[in-house]
């Protein structure tokens, strides 16, 4: 998808280092929302695909203009929702119960705390290294000019530029359609540097190299 | 953006916040998520997991050249010896910085990041200017933190735009001879690993 949220190479976004910038986040809700995101995908009480995809689905107006947890919390509710775990309506329902003064509905179960701890500390297997890769390394590769409506992690910037193959990363199944449910076969995907005059044209700084890790699909003999 | 200067005043809670603390109270009711889970995940980031994991890493790296080719020639297994994994940190890659190669570390698409090793990424990390500069002007971005690199040093750029997560392996540096992991493990900041500053030698103050 071609929104806002392909932010690589914009302009006008002003300073990255700004007071206070250094923290993970500032108020005591956000760090909760986080938790109930892990939490919607953990206990499986959200639909459609990912919150990262949902997100992006945000209205770009909205998602420029809302905080970044701001976003998590629509992702939350979005995929809740979809799933039919809430209906539409009921947060603001409890938001009015809330502000009338009710007390606060809480639910106690440890157990809960425990699976959700071991499913962040758990390690799985790295990407199995793909057995039929088309590309290797060293070779010149060029992203497909595309404009994909749905989710891709292919972004703009790199769109018709050519790279090398700076290695082979492993398989997974293209985003693009597994986000969606569809049942794709794992694919390899390659990291791809770039130099900066091939993305970006002339620059006052000296050349510099982007990497990108990019999926098979994404990509074509230069 | 939220005000950060107001964590020991009470004031009337934003429209979000009432929003998140409804969503978390209608979980609650419908029994679907426990506060003690919320609390667990919230804690977990807060207290067990963060950069203090990753500068351990290179810290034994800088100290053990076996590790530091066992750390860039098959992180997961490198990293797990110090028992760090998971979530988000399951195809690590670690770049390696040399007086000819600066590295450093985005997500322009999101928000992706070596959860185990560095924790949960600064806001500047996730904000608009870091997604959208760090690739198109890094010496502009670099300067910003305060890091001025020569005209022969090659920066790359690493965009974490599909599963591999990345960590930036600093170069040790001068004045830090005879320390000990701990000592350097001080010196490693969260930024010196995502590539946005490098380790200076500075005694561990006292206490």
């Amino acid at each position: 998808m071609d929104g806002v949220h392909d932010m690589g190479g914009m302009h006008g976004f002003g300073p990255v280092v700004e007071p206070g910038g250094e923290f993970a986040y500032h108020e005591s809700w956000e760090p909760r929302v986080f938790a109930i995101n892990v939490l919607v995908g953990v206990e499986r009480v959200g639909g459609g695909p990912g919150g990262r995809v949902v997100r992006e689905e945000m209205e770009p107006a909205r998602y420029l203009a809302a905080s970044y947890y701001e976003r998590w919390l629509y992702s939350a509710e979005q995929r809740l929702l979809r799933k039919g775990t809430i209906g539409p309506g009921e947060v603001e329902a409890m938001m009015r119960r809330l502000e009338a003064g009710e007390p606060v509905p809480v639910h106690h179960d440890p157990a809960m705390a425990e699976r959700v701890l071991t499913e962040l500390r758990t390690v799985h297997p790295a990407d199995a290294p793909p057995p039929d890769a088309r590309f290797a390394r060293g070779q010149r590769v060029r992203v497909k000019r595309m404009h994909p409506a749905g989710h891709t992690r292919c972004p703009r910037y790199v769109r018709g530029a050519a790279g090398v193959i700076e290695a082979v990363r492993g398989a997974d199944r293209l985003p693009d359609r597994a986000v969606y449910g569809e049942k794709v076969d794992p694919e390899p995907v390659y990291c791809v540097a770039f130099g900066s005059r091939e993305l970006w044209g002339p620059s006052e700084e000296p050349a510099w190299t982007v990497a990108l890790d990019l999926w098979e699909s994404y990509l074509e003999p230069a | 953006m939220t005000d950060g200067h107001d964590h020991h005043h009470p004031r009337p809670a934003s429209a979000v916040e009432l929003r998140a603390r409804a969503l978390e109270a209608l979980l609650a009711e419908r029994g679907l998520v426990s506060g003690e889970a919320i609390d667990a995940v919230v804690e977990l980031y807060e207290r067990d997991i963060g950069p203090q994991n990753g500068a351990k890493v290179v810290a034994r790296a800088w100290l053990d050249e076996a590790y530091r080719q066992r750390l860039l020639g098959d992180p997961g297994a490198a990293i797990a010896e110090f028992g760090f994994g998971g979530a988000e940190g399951d195809n690590m890659v670690v770049v390696a910085n040399t007086p000819a190669i600066h590295n450093m570390i985005v997500c322009t698409l999101c928000s992706c990041y070596p959860w185990p090793l560095l924790g949960l990424p600064p806001i500047w990390y996730k904000s608009p200017p870091y997604r959208a500069r760090a690739v198109s002007e890094p010496r502009a971005v670099l300067r910003e933190f305060g890091l001025e690199l020569g005209e022969e040093v090659e920066i790359r750029v690493w965009d974490s735009s599909a599963e591999v997560r990345y960590l930036v392996l600093p170069m040790r540096p001068p004045g830090t001879d005879g320390w000990d992991g701990d000592q350097l493990a001080a010196i490693v900041t969260r930024d010196c690993m995502i590539g946005t500053a490098v380790p200076v030698a500075q005694e561990p103050s006292a206490g």
